[in-house]
Order: C-alpha cells, then structure tokens, then sequence
C-alpha cells in the first residue's frame, strides 16, 4: 500500500525499473483484501485514482448503465438457457431413437428371405420398437415448433437418418423395392420434418445394412435350396438370381443412382457424402464379390460350403 | 518575401484535420446505411426460406454489420438510433429497429437477428475499441484504425488519453455482462472467453497512462 506510491514518479523516470517494483507492489496491494480488481492506482499526487466516475452525475449515469447491461445480458442468459436446454433435450431423444433403430436393424439381419411378410416373432419385436420411436418423435415435435424446426435440425438428423436405415431396410425386406422419401415421411408424425438430406444419408447407410444381410445369406447356404430345381445351363445365372442375386442387383442400381448424383462440392451435405459413397461403393464391391465367389465356385463347393467370408452362421455341418 | 499563402494552406490542412473526425464517422454512417439496405436485400429473399436452414450463408456478415454498427454508436454515430436505455452501446432492439428487421424470433419463422449473432458482434466490436484506446494512446500525430466497416479515425489528436478510460469502463461493464451467461461449449463461450484477454490489454493501457500521469484528473469517467 505505501510501496504504492512510486506512482509519485514523474514520466520521464519512470523507467524499467521503477515498472518493476511498481507492478510488484500493485501485486501486493492485491493480495491483500478490500480492494477492487484493479487494485487502488493513484496519481502523481498520491491521491487515490479513482478509475471509476468522477463526479456524481457520472457515476449514477456509470452505474445506471452498468445495472442495465446486466439486466440485459440476465435475459440473454435466461433465452440462451432455454436454446441448451431444449437442445440437449432433442439430442437425447436423438439418440434413443438411435439406439432403436440400431435394435430395429439388428433384428432385421435375422431374417433370412427377402419380398416376403416377415417372420411373426421378429415383425412384432420391431414393432413395437417402431411404436416406441413414434412416441419419441411425438415427444420431440413441441420442442421444433415452426422455426425451431431447422434450428434443431442437426441434433436431430442422427436419430432420423438411423431411422430411415432402419425403416428402408425394413421396407426392403419385405417388399424389395426402396422406400421412398413420402413412404418415410409416413412413418413418422406429420410435423417431423425428414430433409431430403437425411434421406439420402439414410440410404446410404441401407446399402451397408443390404450387404451385410446378402453376405450373411449367401454364407448360411441359403442360394442352394434356390438352385437346386434349375437346368445346369441356367445354373450360373441362377446361383445367384434368388434374392441373393437380386440384392446384387439392386445394390448395383443404388450404387448408379448414388453415383449419378451431381452435388456441388459447396453443398453441405457433400462432406458427409464422400465419406458415405465410399463405403458405399466397399459395401457393393463386397456383395459383388461374394456373388462371384458363388458362381464361379458354387458347382464345386461341398454342401454346407460356405464363401470365405466371415459371420457364417451354420459352419460345421458336415 | 514569404508567400503567406502557405501558410494560409497549412491552416486548411490543420482545420481539415482536426474536423475530419466526424466526417469520417459520417462516412461510416453512409456505408452502414448502403449496408442496411442490403440487409433489407437480403430479409426479402430470406424470408421465403426456412431461416435455420441457411442461417450459416450470412451469419458471419451480419456479425461484422452489427459490430460496424455498435462501434460506429459507441464512438457518437447512429446517435439518432440509440433507444431510450442508459446503456453506452445499441441494445439489440436498438439494432433491430435500425436494421429494420425483428431480433430473437422464437416463433415466427422469419429472417431476423439472434442473441449469438449479437452477442458475437458485440466481442467483436470489443476487440475493435481494445485495438482502439492502444492506438489512442500511443498514437503521435494520427492513427488509423481499421474495422470490417473500413471505419477510418484519422485525425486521434495527440493526448486523448480520456477515451481509454471510457473503454476500460465499458468493457468491464459487458465483462460482468458476459459473465452471467452460462455457456456451452461452443463458438460463443470460446469468443467470449476473449473478452478477459481485452480487459487485460486495456488495464494496462490506462495502467501505463496513469503511471506516467497522462490521465486527466476527473477526466477518466468523461
């Protein structure tokens, strides 16, 4: 406090030195209590330098104003609370349709035809699985009223692109046709928005869950049953022209369709698709394989033969 | 002989120099104001769109805009703009009647301003007047000052050791502001976390003018 007054040093020695030992002493004036932040500066005089307003005038203007900047960053405050809060709200519905969807899809590869109703077991554990993600989507709706819809697009997206995964595939497997954009549009309450965006992303992730499920097919033996009634000059054609064979096909379609896109490299949704068209294209390289490995090979292979490739599911019965 | 006439110029310049302070804010008042009729522009196609969907094409540019126009206020411009609060900057009412355009929809789907967009301008401008009071006061004969809105001070007169105070004052006061906030982690908590960084740089500015007793007594609050 008294070394404090160094402060007392005209300009012109005020050198190095005298900065020194002045900035220490203001750090010791702080240590100490009942000073403001600032620390008390005073002037050449030795009189205690009011930083703050001078005259009173000022000073109620000073604290006015200050009193009504914190009044306005307090409703700042209480309308950004509400933005997180509702935020993480739908980020949390978000990925509990997630986690069902992700259950839908597991179910799903269970299955083992495809353009047919599913088996009654596992159509009803989906749906109430479905039921659930509904409930969920209606949960989510009040928190996207009007122009809250697009602002909480991005927390959203996740949980609806797994759902369209898991709706397509769905779709796919009974009917094998591609589920289209109104199709999914149906499935949830009318207010959910599903961009176009979304969509397309779901799709892409559909191609990764369709080659999963041909090559778990393919695998478990299933193009054998199929084979067996046909003439030995269809066969190579016919090994893989059951459902096995119309996945190839139809993932060679999506894959044209994919590719056929023209999105310019400015739109948002281009980063994302990179990544997701490579994988797609791995998932039909994939199933084109395997298809080849069963028409080349599938004269000579033993019965219960199953195509190197992993998840096989009846290995050992012979 | 000594041709008087050079003199007579010199003065010219002089008066020029001294006066080309508020011109200049005169300037920036006519670029904000070509700049608003953009944003008038821009409000009308906006506004046929969903406006989270491309809230990302302008975001940044309004930022800058408002921040133009917050620094533009602070230092005596737009005074006519100024709504009926005590406070030293535009509120962002105050903001969105000039701009003409509504701020903080949280129904109406409609092109508007949004707190973040605010608040983000107003560390902007921040970081400005921080730049500010140092050139201020370091300044000899003259000093330029560039904001996004090409905001030329031209003629700083050499001593005007008041402003930093006031800037000092000011900054601290929206730092108490920023501090009642609770932030997440995103591009607002990391801007705002700045602010602290612009407390310090103007301490220690007025800390350096006071200690060579270049603050004007009762001056620090003009």
């Amino acid at each position: 406090m008294k070394i404090y007054d160094v402060g007392t040093f005209n300009v012109g020695r005020a050198n190095e030195g005298h900065l020194i030992s002045y900035r220490r002493s203001e750090y010791l004036n702080l240590t100490t209590s009942n000073f403001s932040p600032m620390g008390t500066k005073r002037d050449w005089e030795g009189q205690p330098l009011d930083l703050n307003p001078k005259d009173t005038a000022m000073a109620g203007a000073e604290v006015e104003s200050a009193r009504s900047v914190l009044s306005i960053f307090e409703n700042f405050r209480d309308e950004l609370d509400e933005h997180h809060d509702r935020r993480e709200r739908i980020i949390k519905k978000s990925r509990d349709i997630t986690a069902l969807s992700k259950k839908i899809i597991f179910a799903l590869q269970r299955v083992r035809a495809t353009n047919q109703p599913l088996p009654p077991n596992i159509a009803q554990e989906n749906q109430t699985r479905f039921d659930q993600i509904h409930t969920l989507f209606e949960e989510v709706v009040p928190e996207q009223v009007g122009i809250n819809g697009w602002r909480y697009q991005r927390q959203i997206s996740g949980g609806i692109q797994e759902f369209i995964e898991a709706v397509s595939f769905d779709h796919y497997l009974r009917t094998q046709t591609l589920i289209t954009h109104a199709e999914c549009s149906a499935r949830v309450p009318p207010q959910v928005l599903i961009s176009e965006e979304d969509y397309l992303m779901g799709l892409y992730d559909l191609t990764g869950e369709m080659m999963r499920f041909a090559v778990l097919s393919l695998s478990s033996g299933n193009a054998t049953a199929t084979q067996s009634e046909n003439t030995a000059s269809e066969r190579e054609k016919s090994t893989v022209a059951s459902s096995q064979g119309g996945i190839v096909g139809d993932l060679r379609a999506i894959r044209a369709g994919f590719e056929a896109l023209s999105v310019p490299q400015r739109h948002y949704m281009f980063r994302d698709m990179a990544k997701k068209l490579d994988v797609m294209q791995n998932s039909v390289e994939k199933v084109e394989r395997a298809a080849y490995g069963i028409v080349v090979r599938g004269s000579e292979r033993p019965s219960g033969w199953t195509p190197d490739l992993s998840a096989a599911v009846e290995v050992g019965s012979y | 002989m000594i041709d008087q006439r050079i003199f007579e110029s010199l003065q010219t310049k002089i008066d020029e120099e001294t006066a080309v302070r508020d011109p200049v804010l005169d300037d920036v008042t006519k670029e904000i104001l070509a700049q608003k009729e953009e944003v008038t522009r821009l409000k009308a196609v906006a506004d046929q769109h969903p406006f989270y969907k491309y809230n990302g094409l302008w975001s940044r540019e309004l930022q800058n805009l408002v921040a133009s126009i917050e620094l533009c206020a602070w230092l005596g411009g737009l005074q006519e703009h100024k709504g009926p609060s005590s406070t030293s900057f535009m509120t962002i009412e105050d903001v969105g009647k000039f701009l003409d355009i509504p701020v903080n929809l949280k129904e109406q789907d409609a092109f508007h301003l949004t707190i973040e967009e605010y608040l983000l301008a107003v560390i902007a401008m921040v970081e400005e007047l921080v730049r500010f009071s140092k050139s201020q006061s370091f300044s000899v004969w003259s000093h330029l000052i560039r904001s996004q809105a090409r905001l030329a001070v031209n003629s700083v007169t050499l001593g005007d050791y008041t402003r930093p105070m006031q800037i000092g004052n000011f900054v601290k006061e929206l730092f108490a502001g920023f501090q009642l906030l609770n932030l997440k982690n995103d591009i607002l908590r990391k801007r705002s976390d700045g602010i602290k960084y612009s407390v310090k740089k103007v301490e220690d500015v007025v800390y350096d003018l006071s200690l060579r007793n270049l603050v004007p007594k009762g001056a620090s609050s003009a």
